[in-house]
Order: structure tokens, then C-alpha cells, then sequence
């Protein structure tokens, strides 16, 4: 139904489109999750081209509507889009707002526009709002009404540009609930979205975007609890990533100890976790790895804090031959090591640029 | 690290402040080597110690070893939690007399 084939979309600063690749069958629920700043609204609006993609191909039913030959007003008509901020017309009263579009577009009678807004409403749970007007409503029910101004122009796609992010966090359920039901009807929808918990719940297919692409796209259950690749785990387990890499071993101790510090402080890990944290990497680094692989060690650390669970694991990866320090480090520094944890993993993959890599678990008070 | 050393007699308490680790354990470790001859009970007070690291344990094991040998005894007083854990871990509240 929409085929989005290499689309880029440049501004003169940013690039927030780089090559984005999708199919999208009829009745699909799509929610499309990532960091801010990454280019989620920027694709729904590529593909009803309120922005003009800078190259690529986007296509509705086969028609490319990014051909300037194309007869952009009737594709847009299989589309409705619902923004942040409602859009709502203030000078008219709800229904009017509703009836508005199927009346000038559609060609629509007024009491037939009149009657199917009414009964719109009424499935957005507000049949008694009709004759308010938008500034007499709460910011969940003017959202409700603007999904019922859409739905009013029977849009074949919807597209939802963070239909909650506006909202009083008391209001979000409402609205959520409204889009739960019409998912359920088979309409095909695109929704740009931060509620996790909804994207799980009401989607057929999750597009993860971060770095302008889309970077891992699957059904929920493969998104939410085995995302395949690295940021996508990062965002799905709300990590906070502390990473640095350690090229000689006259590197800087007391900065990243400081590093570290400052590190747990922001994240608020407790300061039992960040002296945890800094024991092992002492440990490991200074008491094991710099005396063991000398002038040619190189070595990368990456702290991984979950702020869902207050998880933390360490993984250290490094250059030389095959050595698990948990086995063969240094006695003492090593029974502290472990005893600061609940797991170790050690791997030896001789391909990767470290050959040597430890991930530990933190042990949880 | 800030070490006070306060002599009385043969009684030496030093009190460490803020982290014994790789970086500041040869700062205990030298001044442990100036003062312990004529000592015979040292008492180190840890009360202002974030946090220890193997490299300071090994000072502090080297210091027992030597009041030790000397007759002497060594006492580890008012651990904080942290540092506690670290002690636990490695067996140290087995071999340290710590209060």
C-alpha cells in the first residue's frame, strides 16, 4: 500500500532522513519509536508530503507521489494525518470542525456530513461536545475530536504524528484508548509514538528509526524483547551508555574514575553502584590488563545502567592474546571483581578488533 | 587521600580520608614505611574513607604484616558500608581485626 524506496531528507544543517526503506501492506499498525530528534515526524510527513523528501520515492497504491506529475490533492485524500496540537479550527464549534472537510472535499450534504460527524463523535466518546468549541475542552478530548475531524474524511491510511505528546499525562489513556479501537477495525496507521507500553499493545509492526534510518523494524514481540541490534536494546531497556576507549597504558586513571563518577551521579545509580563500578574497572584495568598486555593494550569499556530495572552491566573488551582475567588475574583483585557481581561472560572471538571481551553484571543490592 | 597521623608513645593512629586505590596507595604505603619502627599498635581510622581498592588492601595487609612481626598489633576502626563490602568480599574481616 506505501512504499517508501531510498527516501533522504536534508535541511541545510541536519539530515534527519538519510535512506529510509519500508513496505507497508494494508491494514498494518505501524509504531514508529526512537529517540527524539531522529526523524520519526519527518517521515510521516515525507509521505503526505507536507515536507518535500530531497530524493527517494515514496508510493500509494503504486502512484509515486513524489513524481511532480502527481496529483497530490487525491492521494491526500486516502490520508488523514493527526497532529500533536489538534489543529482544530477555533472559530467553529466541534461538529462544524468535523463536517468542514467531508462538505467542501467529499461533496457531501450538510446533514449527511452532519449526521456521520455526529455518530464520529459519539465513537470518540464525545457525542455531548458537538456545539463546544475547542478552547471549552480538555487537551484529550480535542485530540479525540481531531481523530473524528479525520476519520470523517474516511482516510484509507491514518497517520498519527505524537498524538500524545501534547497531552496532561491524566489525558493520554483517553486518546490511546480511541486509537487502541480503531486499530482493531483494520485501518492502516503509521504512529509516531513514545508510549511504549501502547506501541506493544496496539501495533502489528514497530519501526525502530535512530541515526536517520530505520534501523530495526519488526513485530513487537521481537522489537520489545529481543531487539537484535545494539541501539535498539539501548532504547527498548532505557540505557544510560557510558563508553570510552583506552589506547596506552599511561592513559588518564584519576579522569575517568571522575568520568565515572559523574557518570552514575547523573543517571542517579547510587553511590554504592558508582564505587562499585569504579572497583572493577580499577581492577580490571589497572591492576590486571596494564601490568599483564603493557604498551599494546587497547581496551574499551562501556557501562550499560538501566533505568527501568537499575540493572548495570559492565563489558570490557581488549587487545592481546587470550586471557580471562576472572581465571587467571590477579588473585586478590579478582575475588573482588567477582564478589561485586552476580555473572560473567568471557569471550574470545580472535575476528573482532579486541579479541578479548568480559561482560559482567553488577551485582544489585 | 589526606592522612592525619597523630603519635602517641608507641600508638599511631593515621586517619585516611577520601580513596585508597592504585593512585594514592603508594601515599599509605610510604608513609607506613617512615613511622611503623617503634610502634606497637597502629590504629588506622577509616571513618572519612569512600572507598578502597585492592591496591590499598595490599598496604593494609603489608602494615599487619609488619606490626606483626614487630608485636605489635593493628586495629581498622569506623568502616563505612562501602568499604566494608569491600573487606567482606576479599576475607579481610577474617584476617584484620577491624572495630
Amino acid at each position: 500500500m506505501i512504499s517508501i524506496r531510498h527516501v533522504r531528507k536534508e535541511y541545510p544543517n541536519v539530515t534527519p532522513l538519510k535512506d529510509i526503506n519500508a513496505e507497508i501492506s494494508r491494514g498494518e499498525v505501524i509504531s514508529i519509536i526512537g529517540p527524539s530528534g531522529t526523524g520519526k515526524s519527518t517521515l510521516l510527513r515525507c509521505i503526505n508530503l507536507l515536507e518535500t523528501p530531497t530524493s527517494g520515492e515514496i508510493y500509494i497504491d503504486g502512484q509515486a507521489i513524489t513524481d511532480p506529475k502527481c496529483k497530490v490533492h487525491l492521494l491526500r485524500r486516502k490520508m488523514g494525518m493527526v497532529f500533536q496540537s489538534f489543529h482544530l479550527f477555533h472559530h467553529m464549534n466541534i461538529i462544524e470542525n468535523i463536517m468542514t472537510g467531508p462538505v467542501s472535499l467529499l461533496g457531501k450534504s450538510r446533514q449527511e456530513a452532519y449526521e456521520q460527524g455526529m455518530e464520529l463523535l459519539r465513537t470518540v466518546g464525545l457525542g455531548d461536545k458537538a456545539l463546544a468549541y475547542p478552547d471549552e475542552l480538555s487537551g484529550g478530548q480535542k485530540q479525540r475530536a481531531a481523530i473524528a475531524r479525520t476519520l470523517a474524511m474516511e482516510p484509507e491510511i491514518i497517520l498519527f504524528d505524537e498524538p500524545t505528546s501534547a497531552l496532561d499525562p491524566t489525558m493520554v489513556g483517553e486518546v490511546l484508548s480511541v486509537i487502541k479501537t480503531l486499530a482493531r477495525q483494520g485501518l492502516t496507521m503509521m504512529i509516531v509514538t513514545h508510549e511504549m507500553k501502547f506501541a506493544r499493545d496496539v501495533s502489528t509492526r514497530i519501526f525502530y528509526m535512530d541515526q536517520g534510518e530505520i534501523y530495526e523494524d519488526g513485530t513487537p514481540e521481537q522489537i520489545f524483547d529481543h531487539p537484535q541490534r545494539e541501539r535498539t536494546r539501548q532504547f527498548i531497556r532505557r540505557l544510560k551508555v557510558f563508553e570510552i576507549i583506552i589506547d596506552s597504558p599511561d592513559f588518564d586513571f584519576i579522569g575517568i574514575i571522575s568520568q565515572l563518577e559523574q557518570f552514575g551521579r547523573k543517571h542517579e545509580m547510587g553511590q554504592k553502584n558508582i564505587y562499585r563500578i569504579q572497583n572493577i574497572f580499577e581492577e580490571l584495568c589497572m591492576q590486571t590488563l596494564v601490568p599483564r598486555i603493557g604498551n599494546e593494550l587497547q581496551m574499551q569499556l562501556l557501562v550499560e545502567y538501566s533505568e527501568e530495572n537499575n540493572d548495570t552491566s559492565m563489558t570490557i573488551r581488549y587487545t592481546g592474546p587470550a586471557f580471562h582475567p576472572l581465571e587467571e588475574g590477579d588473585e586478590l583483585s579478582m575475588l573482588l571483581v567477582k564478589g561485586l557481581c552476580q555473572s560473567s561472560t568471557y569471550r574470545c572471538d580472535c575476528s573482532g578488533a579486541f579479541k578479548n571481551e568480559l561482560i559482567l553484571k553488577l551485582k544489585q543490592d | 587521600m589526606t592522612i592525619n597521623k597523630i603519635v602517641e608513645g608507641d600508638k599511631m593512629t593515621l586517619i585516611l580520608e577520601d580513596r585508597l586505590d592504585t593512585t594514592t596507595a603508594p601515599q599509605l604505603e610510604n608513609e607506613l614505611k617512615g613511622s611503623l619502627c617503634d610502634i606497637k599498635e597502629l590504629i588506622l581510622d577509616l571513618n572519612q574513607l569512600d572507598y578502597i581498592s585492592s591496591a590499598g588492601l595490599r598496604v593494609l595487609l603489608a602494615a599487619q604484616k609488619q606490626m606483626t612481626k614487630q608485636l605489635g598489633k593493628m586495629e581498622i576502626r569506623n568502616v563505612n558500608e562501602t568499604v566494608m563490602e569491600v573487606f567482606e568480599i576479599t576475607g579481610f574481616v577474617d584476617i584484620i581485626a577491624i572495630r
